[in-house]
């Protein structure tokens, strides 16, 4: 019944240890965001991609350069928008988002 | 022979059909761009030896996720046989499924591949002559790959054509190469011109059918492109005096949401 106890109590820290690294990694991202994107080869496919970043909450303009792959994103003052959820309208554009990053007012 | 034509004649026409991005005559793996909410339509032009035809599909593609699509195409077709009574009405029905299978992206380029299964059915007229449908089931199953990248796209189309009332079954084998002239950039004012092989083999010792197609696309913007190639045959099964001189198409892609 003790080593049980404690199994539970190990499993337990675990779980809250997991659970405060994976809302670590959510990153909350604001002002200008480039997101760099794999599989953007042709000019036509990407409206898909504009349109599915454009429906977050808080972006106000998409601009998407091809030739480097790459999308940028404005963020609406005060507002912020997290990684993972750029990842997942990425993918659901049909496209595999890479590194994302903040870039302030440069491009 | 009359049906089998039809058929040689629907598959020139329809394989595709489907496709929603470049090239214009062989499928594509890449389902994006109308993100399934849009409506392709062109005209064939079709110039025989014994006459002359004109294809009309308008395609319904819709994406239920962005790796499955599902759609249908509704055909109007014209027939003008030399010597003979004009028939125009609805064609040869068809429905569509494609699932991607394959995809693995770099830096400006892509390699996907793709099942698509194509269902054909008899809703053209096929007792009356000049028939505008094959009268036969066809049910066709064709892997679809395409390498694009910004400076080219390669895609190529295998597949097998099962058809009903006895008429031979047949592969299927396009390929294509695109090239743009313009630089890429986003939103899109592209020239695109392509050459394609668009290729069936019948079975039962029928033959060969091989066309060569050059093509050219302008791609006006987000939402609209306009395209236009000519199917030259290199070789063809049909009997001297039924024999194709050319399919041209012209055509148009629009997305709609």
């Amino acid at each position: 019944m003790k080593q049980l106890t404690i199994v539970m109590l190990l499993l337990s820290i675990c779980a809250v240890t997991l659970k405060a690294q994976s809302q670590e990694q959510q990153q909350e991202l604001k002002g200008i965001i480039k997101v760099n994107v794999d599989g953007l080869s042709c000019p036509f496919c990407a409206y898909g991609l504009e349109k599915k970043l454009k429906k977050m909450e808080g972006v106000t303009k998409i601009e998407i350069d091809v030739p480097n792959a790459f999308a940028l994103l404005t963020i609406e003052d005060g507002k912020s928008v997290s990684e993972e959820l750029i990842r997942d309208k990425v993918k659901d554009a049909g496209f595999t988002a890479r590194e994302i990053k903040e870039v302030s007012n440069e491009k | 022979m009359k049906k089998l034509l039809l058929v040689i004649f629907y598959l020139s026409v329809f394989t595709a059909t489907f496709a929603q991005g470049p090239p214009i005559f062989t499928d594509t793996p890449i389902m994006l761009g109308l993100e399934g909410r849009g409506i392709r339509t062109f005209g064939n032009i079709i110039s025989r030896e014994n006459g002359s035809g004109y294809v009309h599909p308008v395609v319904f593609p819709y994406n239920i996720t962005n790796k499955w699509q599902v759609g249908v195409a509704v055909p109007f077709v014209s027939m003008r046989p030399s010597g003979s009574t004009s028939r125009s009405g609805v064609g040869d029905l068809a429905v569509f499924t494609k699932y991607q299978i394959y995809q693995k992206d770099g830096k400006g380029k892509t390699l996907r591949s793709l099942i698509k299964l194509a269902e054909t059915f008899p809703t053209g007229n096929s007792t009356d002559s000049p028939a505008l449908g094959t009268g036969a089931n066809q049910t066709t199953i064709s892997l679809v790959n395409g390498y694009v990248t910004t400076k080219f796209g390669l895609y190529t189309e295998v597949g097998y054509n099962i058809t009903s009332n006895g008429l031979p079954d047949n592969f299927i084998y396009n390929i294509a190469l695109g090239y743009p002239l313009l630089p890429q950039k986003y939103p899109p004012n592209q020239v695109n011109v392509f050459l394609e092989l668009i290729g069936n083999y019948i079975l039962d010792d029928i033959g060969n059918n091989l066309f060569v197609a050059p093509g050219i696309q302008y791609i006006a913007g987000r939402r609209v492109l306009f395209e236009s190639g000519i199917q030259i045959p290199l070789n063809q099964v049909a009997p001297v005096g039924q024999q194709t001189d050319y399919i041209l198409r012209i055509g148009t892609r629009i997305l709609i949401f």
